[in-house]
């Protein structure tokens, strides 16, 4: 059968690249043994796809369903290029597949001496033991053992056999997606299996539920009445959030569009919204390198959708609105865009938004100025740990940004550099705002000083 | 009558104002060629319609003896012609005509002169059947003076079966109608926009002079009286089931008055984090953006101030601000309002109290 998988196989190059410019492609998903594309161009070792995949941020630790991470098949099969271009993408160099084997365990059974050394090189444990007991060391060749042995010294590791600890890395494993979650938008209400109320918000209700064997997030949207016209434009708007093109994107998986109810569909993220991560205990500690990685995040995410030649429903970007992945990736929700027949006239969160989002259409506005106006109020957010405006009703604190010039404080003492970006992404004049793709590298730039 | 209807007034077209360059795109769109032949349909399409709605009777200069001899003992009511151009008047008379046009848009008939377009029956007719929704079984067009009387007093009485009349006379007939008495016509149309609670607000106390030219013998004589046209009126809202505000109107009157303070208490609760300040029930509401506002603060919820106008101009964009923020309390959950948005533009306390009191049981308990 001719697919993704087949063209990453064959090293189908421009069919690859013509598959992953259609944002509802989805690289990341996997085929029937989880093998995602870059498993399959990792262990055929055509670099031009794995390279292509990586920049297009393809996980890097997706696992197979014998917990293979690419790396496990670079090494095993001697592709030392997609070896270093992995180990450069920051793989887990130390993943254990279901046999307790890193990559390394591979390298040396295979006897590929320079991705052995480079993994050593780059922190491979010489002593960790699968689940035979035995390490890599037990599976390299005398000479190349001895080789490794000494880089090992040299690069000061404990030599003391490590025991596997089996179930430590469960949880934090990322499997590549199911094939099937981007493979059908019409979704039959019926085959929903909806389990648990989420909660009740003002665009609808939320439940969690399961579909195909996977953990999905419901969204019955609360429309007065589902009017033909109203049906009409909800089928025209949704496909357009199917957005599995990146990363930091989460996409609408697909819809339910039935008489009585108008369903959206998303998979579930088990740590909720950035906001709940925030400003509720959920027990993961946000310090400053892990706050300017999610405003990273956020920017690339951003970046691509100001990108994408299309209009797309209204997303309004504020900490509600972005979800954190289980690896940490915080990934613009799809699923919170407004429709064109949904809240109108109702702005729940005008707290991070521009003064002229409160006062003029989207046609008559700049949106993506706009957009880069609320960054700022997220980035403030991610600084202060604080909720802008926590004090006022929505109807106050939007008159007061509107009309009397209400704006969020740089409390005293914050980071100098977070706070003069801050301050460029809000510029009263829309104009001079910068462009998410001009933000990202003061980010980066920011971030690789921790 | 004229031709084509002018484009509807406030009511109809307060949401929609998008299409209104629609006819100039078309034109400009077709080929001159075609423009010129679109231009020759409408000429004769206009001619012909001329033809058919112009009125039977041609506005002859010279007077027959019979509209002016007067019999022993008759006396005649004949409007003081100046009148007519005293604000009010002329208020009462733009309202009028504005609502007929309002009602007879579908009809493509355009009222420009009430004197001169409603005696021979045909605009009563149509109106009559607009406002009942029945169907009335008459010529459409009538050309003798005979036939248009027929019509007219089968159309009056219809009219007058519905306004009720059975044993009382109105104040109008098929002979003052048909003559073009003003004072009769106004009364008729004042009684019809009561009757059906247009949504319109009539100028109040509105009186005009009439001489009564009365013959006895081979004397005439003359005397000028006041006629009121229209009085105050409380209640100009949409017509509903009776419910606790009626009765709280008809009958108590005090407790009105308590009611009344705790609706000013409660919305000016919630205005003042605004820092607004309601004053008078009946008047401030009428613009509808204190009920924009309102929905946005009760319902917790920024308002977008492109959805509405902060400082009306006219009634259309007031009507604009009342009806989206009925449609605000729909999509928070509350029932539709027992009122029309011109209701409240109109000043009808009883519908705005209605519509506040609805928040008020909602949104009582919230801080």
């Amino acid at each position: 059968m001719e697919d993704i998988f087949y063209w990453c196989r064959e090293n189908n190059t421009i069919q690859v690249r013509l598959w992953l410019d259609d944002t509802e492609s989805d690289f990341n998903k996997g085929d029937d043994h989880g093998f995602s594309p870059l498993h399959w161009s990792a262990k055929e070792g055509h670099t031009k796809i794995v390279e292509m995949l990586l920049s297009r941020g393809a996980r890097v630790n997706a696992t197979n369903m014998g917990e293979d991470i690419p790396l496990h098949l670079a090494a095993a099969h001697g592709h030392l290029d997609v070896v270093l271009m992995l180990i450069k993408a920051k793989s887990d160099i130390n993943a254990q597949n279901e046999h307790g084997c890193t990559p390394l365990h591979y390298a040396c059974f295979w006897g590929y001496q320079h991705i052995a050394e480079e993994l050593v090189n780059h922190g491979a444990l010489v002593s960790l033991a699968n689940k035979d007991g035995d390490t890599p060391l037990d599976k390299a060749k005398a000479l190349l053992a001895k080789r490794l042995h000494d880089l090992a010294i040299e690069s000061g590791q404990e030599l003391k056999k490590i025991s596997i600890k089996d179930n430590n890395w469960l949880g934090l494993k990322t499997r590549s997606r199911d094939a099937t979650l981007s493979r059908y938008k019409g979704i039959n209400i019926e085959d929903l299996k909806l389990h648990t109320k989420v909660s009740i918000s003002p665009s609808g209700e939320t439940w969690r539920g399961r579909w195909q064997n996977n953990d999905v997030i419901a969204k019955i949207l609360a429309i007065r009445e589902i009017l033909p016209r109203i049906s009409r434009d909800f089928n025209e708007e949704f496909p357009k959030l199917r957005i599995f093109s990146h990363p930091n994107i989460l996409p609408l998986i697909g819809a339910c569009n039935s008489p009585k109810h108008l369903v959206t569909i998303s998979q579930y993220m088990p740590r909720g919204s950035l906001y709940d991560l925030l400003h509720s205990a959920a027990g993961i500690v946000v310090d400053t390198a892990q706050a300017v990685r999610f405003a990273i995040d956020i920017a690339k995410g951003m970046a691509y959708l100001h990108s994408l030649e299309r209009i797309i429903p209204e997303y309004f970007l504020n900490s509600f609105h972005v979800m954190i992945d289980e690896d940490l990736t915080a990934r613009i929700n799809m699923g919170d865009c407004k429709f064109s027949f949904q809240e109108r006239g109702r702005i729940y969160n005008p707290a991070w938004m521009a003064p002229e989002t409160l006062q003029r259409k989207r046609v008559d506005r700049n949106w993506e100025a706009c957009d880069m106006w609320s960054f700022a109020i997220v980035m403030w957010e991610l600084m202060t740990r604080e909720i802008p405006f926590d004090d006022l009703s929505p109807m106050e604190c939007g008159m007061k940004i509107a009309t009397e010039g209400l704006r969020v404080q740089i409390p005293p003492g914050s980071s100098a550099h977070l706070a003069k970006l801050i301050k460029i992404c809000m510029n009263e004049e829309a104009g001079k705002r910068p462009r998410f793709d001009m933000v990202i590298p003061i980010l980066d730039k920011m971030g690789s000083k921790f | 009558m004229a031709q084509s209807p002018k484009s509807p007034s406030a009511q109809a077209k307060f949401n929609y104002d998008q299409n209104k360059d629609d006819s100039s795109f078309w034109e400009k769109f077709s080929t001159l060629g075609r423009k010129k032949k679109i231009k020759e349909v409408q000429e004769v399409q206009e001619e012909g319609k001329y033809a058919i709605d112009s009125p039977g009777k041609p506005n002859a200069p010279e007077i027959p003896p019979e509209d002016y001899n007067l019999e022993d003992n008759e006396q005649r009511s004949i409007i003081q012609p100046q009148c007519l151009n005293q604000p009010n008047v002329r208020d009462l008379l733009q309202v009028l005509t504005d609502w007929m046009n309002d009602e007879l848009v579908e009809e493509r008939i355009i009222v420009t002169n009430i004197e001169q377009d409603l005696y021979d029956g045909q605009v009563l007719h149509k109106l009559w059947e607009k406002l009942t929704g029945n169907t009335l079984n008459v010529l459409e067009v009538t050309q003798s003076e005979e036939g248009q009387k027929q019509k007219l007093s089968v159309v009056l009485n219809a009219v007058n079966h519905t306004l009720g009349f059975h044993h009382t006379n109105p104040k109008w007939t098929v002979e003052s109608v048909h003559s073009k008495n003003v004072v009769a016509i106004l009364h008729l149309l004042v009684a019809l926009v009561r009757h059906f609670r247009a949504p319109i607000r009539l100028p109040e106390n509105v009186s005009v002079t009439t001489v009564i030219v009365k013959k006895s013998g081979p004397k005439l004589t003359a005397e000028k009286f006041e006629e009121q046209i229209t009085a105050v009126y409380e209640d100009v809202g949409m017509r509903c089931e009776r419910d606790a505000f009626d009765t709280l109107f008809d009958h108590a009157p005090e407790k009105l008055q308590v009611v009344k303070k705790s609706l000013v208490t409660f919305v000016n609760k919630h205005l003042n984090k605004l820092n607004f300040e309601v004053v008078d029930l009946g008047s401030d509401f009428r613009d509808g953006v204190y009920l924009c506002l309102l929905m946005g603060l009760l319902g917790g919820f920024f308002v977008p101030l492109h959805e509405f106008h902060l400082t009306p101009r006219d009634n259309e964009q007031m009507i604009h601000n009342v009806a989206f923020s009925f449609d605000l309390m729909q999509d928070v959950g509350l029932a539709k309002p027992k009122a029309r948005p011109e209701d409240i533009v109109n000043m009808d306390l009883k519908s705005t109290l209605r519509c506040l009191y609805n928040l008020f049981t909602k949104y009582r308990n919230i801080a």
